[in-house]
Formats: C-alpha cells, structure tokens, sequence
C-alpha cells in the first residue's frame, strides 16, 4: 500500500541555504530573459555549461527542473500528464515530467513561477538514449530549432584520445554556431575565462569533498544535493566559485570545532541512485540509528570526477571534452566503479544504498557490478532496492524504510562483532 | 517449395551453420547490432554471426541487470550464462543504446568464456566529423579483428567482402519487393525467417538459395482475403510468433522496418575506391535505427515505405525498457496517425503477454 509519511530533508548549512536562494535567482533571471524577449535554450545531459555561460545564454535544464517539482510532490501529477499524451511509463520519470510540464496547458503556480518556454533546444544523448529522445517531443510542440550534441560514450577510461576529443569538440563548436546563428555571440575570451572559474570550482568541491571525508562528517548528503547544484549548473561562474569559497570555509569551521552531522557517528553510508526530491527525510531516517548518508553518488553528475589537470582553458573546447567524455555517469561503466569503489574506501564509507529508480535507462545497469567492484575492493555491502526519486506514485514508504532497517541493522551488528 | 523449406530449416536449426564454420576451423565472431561492419569480420576470414534471442522467460540476467533493462538484452545475456554463446571466439557490440552499453561491461565482468568489444559508433548522421570519429574506431576495429584471425584485412579482401554482402542484401530487397504486389508471395512470418537465416548462413551460400528462392516464389499464389496491409516497425523481432499474430487476427505484413529484416538490407555500400570510407559513409549514411538523430529521416522513411506498399496501418511492437523506440513510438504517433492508423503494442521479448496483444491487434485490425 501506498503511503504519504513523507518529510522534507535537515541541512545544516548556511551556506546550502545560500544556494537555494541562488538556485531562485537563477530562475528569476530566467522570466527576465523571456520578458526581454532574449532567446531562451532548453538543454541538458552533459553538455558542460561553460559554453552557455560563455554566450550569456539563459538556458532551463531539464535535469533540475522536475528535482524541483519532486520536491513540492508535484512531480507525479506532471508525469500523468505527459501518460495521457503517450509517454510510457517506462521511459524516465525526470524526461516525463519535464514532459508534462511542457505539454500542461494549466500549470500550478509553483511551476509558472520558473518555467519558461523554449526558443532553441541543444539536447544531447550523454549519458542516456532518455536525453537523446525525450526533447524531440519539445521541439515538435514549441516548433522551435533544435540541436544536437553527439558524445561518444567512454570505451577508454581515464585516457580519452584524440579522436573523441576532436569529435565532441566539433559538437560543442557546432552548439556555439547554433547559439551564433540564432543571435547569441560567441566570444571565445569568456568562454576561456569560464573554463579557469570551472577549474576553480572543481579545485573547491575537491577541497569541501576532503572535508567531508572528516569523521565525523560535517555534511550529509542531503546538503550534498543541494551543494552540488553549482557544481552542474553553475559551472564556470564567479557565483559558483563564491559559494563554494563559503562552502568550504563553513565546513573548515565545523572540521575544526569536530562538529558532525549527527552527535555519535557510528556509521557512514553512500547513496547510489536518484535520491527521493519528494522525501528529503529519507536520508535523515537513519541517523536513528548513528548512521550518517555522508555521500550521494549523484553529485558527481555533469563532471565532479575529472582530472583538473588535463584541462587547459587556452583550448577550452577541448578542455570541455575531456572533461565531459570522461565523466562517471558517461558509459561505459569502468570509471563509475572506479570512482565509486575510491570514495568508498576515502570517505570510510560502511555501506552503499542502491535506489533503483525503475524508469532509468542508465544505473539500473551499473547495480550489481557497484555491488560486486566495492564488496570485493573494500568488503563493504549493498542493498538494492526499488525506489523511484521522483515518482511519488510509487513510493511505500513501509516497504522502503523496512529496507533501511534491516541494512543499518545488520551493519551496526557486524560492527560490534 | 524446395529452397523456401531449405531455408526455413536453416532458420529453425542455425546450430547445422555453426557446426560446419567449426567444423572448417573457422572463427567466428557474433555481434549485435547493426553498426557493427560485418565486411571487417569476414575480410579477415572470420565468420559474422548475429546474435539473437530466445523467447524465453529470463533467469539469471535480473540479478545482473536489474529487471528493468531490456529484455532482449537480458535474454542474450542468459543465453550467455548457459553457454550458448561458447561457441563465439568474440562477442562485438556497438554504441546503439542504454542496454547494450551496459551488456559490454556486465558480459566483460561476468562471461569468461567469451571476451566482448564494443564500437563507438556516433549517433549522429550526415556529419564529416562524425565520419573522422567513426573510421578510427573501425581502424581500431580492423585491428582488433587482425589480432584475433591472425590475417592482414586488405583493401582487396574488404572489397571483395563488401561486394559479397551487397549482393546479399541486394537480393533480399529484391524478393523483398515481390510484397508491394497485391497479393504478396511470400508472408511476413516466412520474409523475417528468410531475413534471419541469410544473415546467419555464409554469404556465398545465402546468395546461391535467394537466387533461387526469387524464382521459385515469383509465380507463387497466397491465398488472400484482402487482408489490411501492416507495417511492422519498433524494437527487434527475433521470432515470427508476433507477425504469425498479426497474420492469424487478419492483417497481412507486407512489409517490415526491423533490423532482424529490411534494415538488414535495405540499403547497399556506394562505391567508393577507400573500401573503409565506403563502410563509414554506408553506416552513418542509412535512416535504419531510432537511436541516431536527425530522427526526422526515420520519420520520412517509414512514411516512404508506408506509401511504397501500400500499407493500411502500422504497428509499432515495443519491447519493454527499448527506449529508443518506445520514444520514437511517441513521438511519431500522432504525426503517423494522420495519414496512416498507427497502433503501439509494447510487451516483454519473450511474449509473456500474448493473450493481450492478440485483443489489441484483432480491434485494430477490425477497425482497419
């Protein structure tokens, strides 16, 4: 049976409250740029923001859009929406959705107050087939023009080569000549300037990661989550590097004074999979138990996990290349269960919660072998189960909660063996 | 109907092809799907075999996979735990969808007997740079491929591979248009075998019975109650039962948009004096599957096809989680819906829900 026991998340920060507001700034701006009459771009996937930026272009992405309806649970009645027009139920709860949000003629305040229609769309098929499709549908009901990102998925690990960098160079070019013909220009200065403030950015969230790896932790995943919205949507911004600036020393401060999540950390848990944006509560359930969920595999989305090094914004399309191809989420899976299985063992964590959202086309597939690459790397257990992040409609709460019980529980026994 | 039954053996026994391939000492090298240049494969003197399923319920692979995955995929990756695939010397993959990129890394992670290579093929057509990508994944491919035979590819030897396997498809496009006649020879169940058994046989071997199969059918007569003519589009169909459906509920498929059939074949290599150029410019150059973009051409080209035989409706068979085609399917829908009657069907590979498709398809068909 469906229940409704479902509770906003605790953050600690102030700085995550910062973000917040910077989050509502960001879509202010956004019916600004529409009022003004400046073309607006639908985009998402991979396709790193630094180039949007570096046109000034004010862009709706799909990613974060429905996560803000999950979190009013207005996500499910969306999504019904865009079932009556044909969407299968199967396809992506997050492309559905934003789907229903496009195609609903009357939309809730809440939505209005954000949402905005598209002039151009860039779409792209990094990382899923869901990202390569779903906008299709957009640019047939908006007639708009429409763009596409072609990415090479990632056969090579860490070590990209030339001619897939090359290839999703000439994309990103082919998107700043899109933008260019549509009225938006390109000026290459910026778009190197944001590349040095994207490597500023990253330099930061590997410093606020250090931090957290602390026990114990001073910030939980459900600040993580909204920690890394400037990672993904603010990269290569002096905004996003000013409240991670903020982040960090916030997090020096509660390092210093041994101030954690919660008092008696007992146990330290990652969380793979869309967590649940319509339950934030979720993730604090189990700190009854001095559990803390110290990490979420999904603030790594959109390009946490590079190697800062290998960018260099003289050639910033290239950069940008590296950086995207090479992301975790990229299929295939080898860099996921690399990174997974080193944060595991960096950030002490005692166990991984694996929340499959049944309508993903892309971590599903990852599951068992996150499972078998960290129990064989770090000896440390999973659970998997189904809980789709965004789709209330889905939710049991019993079922799901029974499911934490009985991991912690079982965690916390072989501990005190 | 001596060469249509010979055929149809070949279809229901592909193990009688194999056998003699290991029989001659042959390597050979399955794939799926149809980004994966079999001319590399055979100029090498291997054998390509396409891989398909078995419809079956899954067993192992939901462990593996999460049942959420295709099923298709999963079904091949049971088949894989079973052994039944231990008698491929390599397993090639190619970057179509979600599925089959994670069957890469879970078959390379869990199915020892048999190591697997993907091609990163683009997704996106009629782009030079895409061309510049995709030859030196083939180059790589070629490579790949020479290691494993243990023979140099030539341009000669890939030449000649592709004029083989252009007569092939040639020859079955050529039967293929015997179905735009009213009363088709051939039925859609017995087009999909013949379509499967000639990927599978030797090419040589392939061509010498469509020669005779053209003939042999060319007079033939169905008998026919001017059944709707369908079209059969969406994700792969590897077993006839679901035309067989359509057949028995009084549709007639005369024609198909399936890669286990005419985008196997549709299309055929333009010359070109760089025989890997050719193999780049032939792949990222045909409208066959929903996974590459611009999808307007797919759009086109089964409205093209919808005219050219004359169909009365078309179904869309989904396989469940197939989420190219199942986005594709919407899309279209309403578009196909205003000139030609579209009905998407979406169930499990191994047809679990037969009973229910046969009611949706018999009121189609009825209101066709």
């Amino acid at each position: 049976m469906t229940t409704k026991v479902t509770v906003p998340g605790i953050k600690n920060l102030q700085t995550t409250a910062e973000i917040s507001n910077s989050i509502r700034g960001y879509y202010g701006n956004l019916k600004l740029a529409k009022e003004k009459k400046i073309p607006v771009i639908w985009s998402f996937g991979l396709i790193p923001r630094e180039i949007y930026h570096a046109v000034d272009a004010p862009v709706l992405f799909l990613e974060h859009l429905p996560l803000m309806m999950g979190a009013k649970q207005l996500s499910g009645k969306y999504m019904e929406i865009a079932e009556e027009d044909g969407f299968s139920r199967d396809v992506c709860a997050f492309h559905r959705c934003f789907a229903g949000c496009a195609i609903a003629e009357e939309k809730d305040p809440y939505l209005d107050s954000f949402f905005v229609t598209p002039d151009l769309i860039i779409a792209s098929n990094l990382p899923c087939i869901s990202e390569s499709k779903s906008f299709l549908y957009s640019a047939d009901l908006y007639n708009c023009p429409y763009y596409f990102v072609d990415g090479p998925i990632n056969t090579w690990g860490k070590n990209i080569p030339d001619h897939a960098i090359k290839y999703y160079s000439s994309q990103l070019q082919g998107a700043l000549d899109f933008m260019e013909e549509h009225g938006f220009k390109v000026d290459m200065d910026r778009l190197k300037e944001s590349v040095k403030l994207s490597l500023k950015m990253i330099g930061l969230w590997n410093e606020i990661d250090d931090l957290r790896k602390t026990v114990p932790t001073p910030m939980s995943a459900v600040d993580g989550l909204t920690a890394a919205y400037p990672l993904i949507q603010l990269a290569g911004t002096q905004t996003g590097v000013t409240l991670y600036e903020r982040l960090r020393d916030e997090l020096k401060e509660k390092v210093k004074n041994k101030e954690g999540v919660i008092e008696n950390e007992q146990l330290r848990l990652l969380w793979v999979g869309v967590p649940p944006f319509f339950n934030m509560g979720l993730i604090n359930y189990v700190e009854k138990y001095g559990a803390v969920v110290a990490k979420s595999m999904i603030e790594y989305l959109a390009g946490g996990a590079y190697d800062p090094s290998l960018v260099d914004p003289e050639k910033p399309l290239e950069g940008l290349a590296y950086k995207s191809l090479v992301d975790i989420i990229n299929p295939t899976a080898e860099n996921m269960l690399e990174f997974i299985a080193k944060s595991v063992k960096e950030f002490q964590i005692d166990g991984i919660i694996g929340a499959v959202k049944r309508s993903c086309g892309l971590l599903p597939g990852y599951f068992r072998m996150i499972k078998d690459s960290v129990f064989e790397y770090a000896n440390v257990p999973t659970t998997i189960f189904d809980l789709d992040g965004l789709d209330i409609r889905e939710y049991d709460d019993a079922t799901t909660k029974g499911n934490l019980d009985s991991f912690v529980e079982s965690l916390l026994a072989s501990k005190r063996r | 109907m001596k060469t249509l039954n010979k055929i149809m053996d070949i279809y229901d026994n592909p193990m009688q092809i194999i056998d003699k391939f290991k029989a001659a000492d042959k390597k050979i090298v399955g794939y799926r799907c149809l980004y994966v240049p079999e001319e590399i494969i055979h100029a090498a003197g291997m054998v390509p075999y396409p891989t398909f399923g078995v419809t079956q319920p899954i067993m192992t692979a939901d462990s593996y996979f999460q049942p959420c995955v295709c099923e298709f995929v999963r079904n091949l990756f049971d088949l894989a735990k079973e052994n039944k695939f231990d008698f491929l010397d390599e397993l090639v993959l190619c970057n179509t969808c979600d599925a089959i990129r994670h069957l890469y890394s879970i078959w390379n992670r869990y199915i020892e007997s048999v190591p697997c290579y993907i091609i990163n093929n683009p997704q996106k057509m009629h782009d030079e740079a895409g061309y510049l990508f995709y030859r030196q994944e083939l180059e790589n491919f070629k490579i790949e491929m020479e290691k494993l035979s243990g023979n140099k590819i030539t341009d000669n030897a890939l030449q000649q591979s592709i004029e083989l396997y252009d007569e092939t498809r040639r020859l079955l496009k050529q039967l293929n248009e015997l179905r735009k006649r009213d009363i088709p020879p051939i039925t859609g169940a017995e087009s999909l075998k013949i379509a499967i058994a000639s990927m599978l046989m030797p090419k040589k071997e392939a061509n010498e019975l469509l020669r005779q199969l053209i003939d042999e059918v060319h007079d033939r007569e169905i008998e026919d109650d001017n059944c709707p003519r369908i079209l059969i589009t969406g994700s792969i169909i590897d077993d006839p039962t679901i035309i067989e459906l359509v057949q028995d509920m009084g549709g007639n498929v005369v024609v198909d948009d399936l890669c286990s059939s005419t985008k196997y074949y549709w299309y055929q290599t333009k010359k070109n004096s760089d025989p890997m150029d050719a193999i780049v410019r032939f792949h990222l150059e045909r409208d066959v599957c929903a996974c590459m973009h611009p999808s307007e051409n797919r759009y086109d080209y089964l409205t093209e096809l919808a005219s050219e035989f004359d169909v009365d409706g078309i179904i869309y068979f989904n396989i469940k989680y197939c989420h190219p085609f199942v986005y594709e399917a919407t899309i279209y829908r309403k578009k196909l819906e205003q000139t030609v009657p579209t009905l998407i069907l979406e169930t499990d590979h191994s047809l679990s829900g037969l009973g229910q498709l046969k009611t949706r398809v018999q009121a189609f068909i009825e209101m066709l």
